[in-house]
């Protein structure tokens, strides 16, 4: 039987001081996310979903459309302003976290143990001033692995994984290209086996060789390692390659949802019909 | 046949309503048919009838906008392909229900034989395992080995159609939709490519097949069901 992961219901967020009226004048209705009583941004709203053990989630949509948000949301990095994310942990004995009524403490414990987090920009991931084999032993050292060699060999198998040279272990990732350092938030991310991993536009911006090798690198994770993910991206062929299923959000609101190849070839929103179409 | 069938569709409809054109565009209408495991049913009729569109809508590309598509599962229960839910659908995906296309849709630089085994690889078998079983099927269909690690971007038309079906048939599935499978093949390969069909066919796997040549149809249909313009 197949088991529930993360359970998202009514997902909301307002940048800005919000007012009554914010939710009801926003949205793809109105072709905006800003509420025009008050300027503040609805960045998410009502946004529910569920994802199963080892599926990929498509998490779609044009800048702005507030996909980003939601899982920064979900990864804590932003604070929200409505809704309930339950997150089912099988490791050890069964658990059952409700995201948003944590402290701090206990966000740290699931962002360090049970969550991985790879950002469009690696600066956000990375600690650019330790190498990158220091990166990842941060992220070991959180979870009680305190044994110098231990901590060196399971760096090195990371980085292996995700073919980072191996002799590049003990350089800074700041005299990486974009593409090795994304690889390396990558190990990061993964070092601790989290059954959670958020993709936040992991491959925009790099070449289409460098994309791929990113890309085949997810799958085998997929396929070796069942981690749930969340891929947010504008990129149809990434959705296409990656997701099983797929959400379509715009002006902070999910407008479709559906199988990934349904999605793509048989759109049942306006918007959605747009963007495909002049995509393919 | 006596046997209760594998698939029975029950007057589907589908039609596209384009929103830039404010327009519905019908594409099959009022479709009722059986597939039965161990034989191969035929869809025949003009461009235009919905043959793809059928195909796409029991695989759930398209959704359907009227109509039942009850299958049978190998867990014996009956799931309406039409409504069942996403979870569902994928799952059935991975273990019962292949599609083959014209069109090979695969990971960039991934090598063939990986591509054609990466179905088993979602099941959890290992590389070893998986490229192994590959190797056969493309030992079979006449793809030469010197190409077997290489991306099939590169490939001709033939060789990709067959890396293609390679990869539909290489689970097993229980029931198979083919959309010209031989549309780009020479005489020989088809014939290769015919009798692989026929041989997970006898194994016990319900096809439903297009075919753009008569003669074809003729040669491997046990049953035809006839489509007209909608």
């Amino acid at each position: 039987m197949m088991r529930k992961v993360l359970d998202v219901k009514g997902l909301s967020k307002v940048y800005g001081k919000g007012c009554p009226y914010c939710r009801d004048a926003t949205g793809p209705r109105f072709d905006t996310n800003i509420c025009p009583h008050c300027a503040s941004v609805v960045a998410v709203h009502d946004i529910s979903f569920t994802l199963y053990e080892g599926e990929i989630l498509g998490v779609m949509g044009e800048s702005g459309s507030g996909k980003s948000t939601v899982v920064k949301c979900l990864y804590f990095d932003e604070t929200v302003d409505g809704g309930t994310a339950h997150f089912f942990d099988n490791h050890g004995q069964y658990n059952l976290f409700d995201l948003f009524s944590l402290n701090a403490a206990q966000r740290r414990w699931l962002r360090y143990r049970r969550f991985g987090m790879v950002y469009q920009n690696p600066h956000m991931g990375l600690n650019l001033g330790i190498s990158a084999g220091g990166n990842i032993a941060e992220r070991l050292l959180m979870n009680d692995m305190l044994i110098y060699a231990d901590i060196r060999k399971r760096a090195s198998e990371l980085l292996q994984r995700t073919e980072v040279p191996e002799n590049r272990m003990d350089d800074l990732p700041g005299h990486f290209s974009g593409g090795m350092q994304q690889r390396v938030q990558i190990a990061k991310a993964l070092a601790t086996n989290p059954p959670l991993l958020f993709l936040d536009e992991v491959t925009t911006g790099l070449d289409v060789s460098v994309q791929a090798s990113i890309l085949d690198l997810i799958i085998e994770i997929q396929d070796q390692l069942k981690t749930t993910m969340i891929v947010v991206t504008h990129d149809l062929g990434v959705i296409r390659l990656l997701a099983g299923r797929t959400i379509v959000m715009k002006n902070g609101c999910i407008i479709e949802a559906g199988l990934t190849d349904q999605i793509l070839e048989d759109p049942q929103h306006a918007y959605t019909q747009r963007l495909v179409a002049s995509a393919l | 046949m006596t046997t209760s069938p594998l698939l029975q569709i029950e007057g589907l409809s589908k039609s596209f309503f384009m929103h830039d054109q404010q327009k519905e565009i019908p594409s099959a209408r009022e479709v009722s048919f059986r597939v039965h495991s161990k034989r191969l049913t035929a869809l025949v009729g003009p461009t235009g009838a919905g043959k793809s569109s059928i195909l796409k809508a029991i695989y759930r590309t398209y959704i359907p906008c009227k109509g039942r598509i009850l299958y049978r599962s190998a867990a014996g229960k009956t799931v309406d392909l039409a409504s069942a839910d996403e979870h569902t659908i994928l799952a059935l995906r991975s273990r019962e229900i292949g599609f083959v296309t014209q069109f090979l849709f695969a990971l960039p630089r991934q090598p063939a034989i990986d591509v054609v085994a990466s179905p088993l690889y979602r099941r959890g078998l290992s590389k070893a395992d998986g490229r192994q079983k590959a190797g056969a099927l493309l030992q079979r269909l006449h793809i030469p080995e010197h190409l077997w690690g290489l991306s099939p971007t590169t490939f001709s038309g033939g060789e990709r159609q067959r890396i293609n079906l390679a990869r539909g048939i290489i689970g097993r599935p229980r029931l198979l939709l083919l959309d010209e499978p031989t549309a780009s093949l020479d005489l020989r390969t088809t014939g290769d490519v015919l009798e692989m069909i026929t041989e997970l066919k006898n194994e016990g796997t319900g096809i439903l097949a297009i075919f753009h040549d008569p003669d074809l149809v003729q040669r491997m249909a046990d049953a035809v069901y006839q489509l007209d313009r909608p």
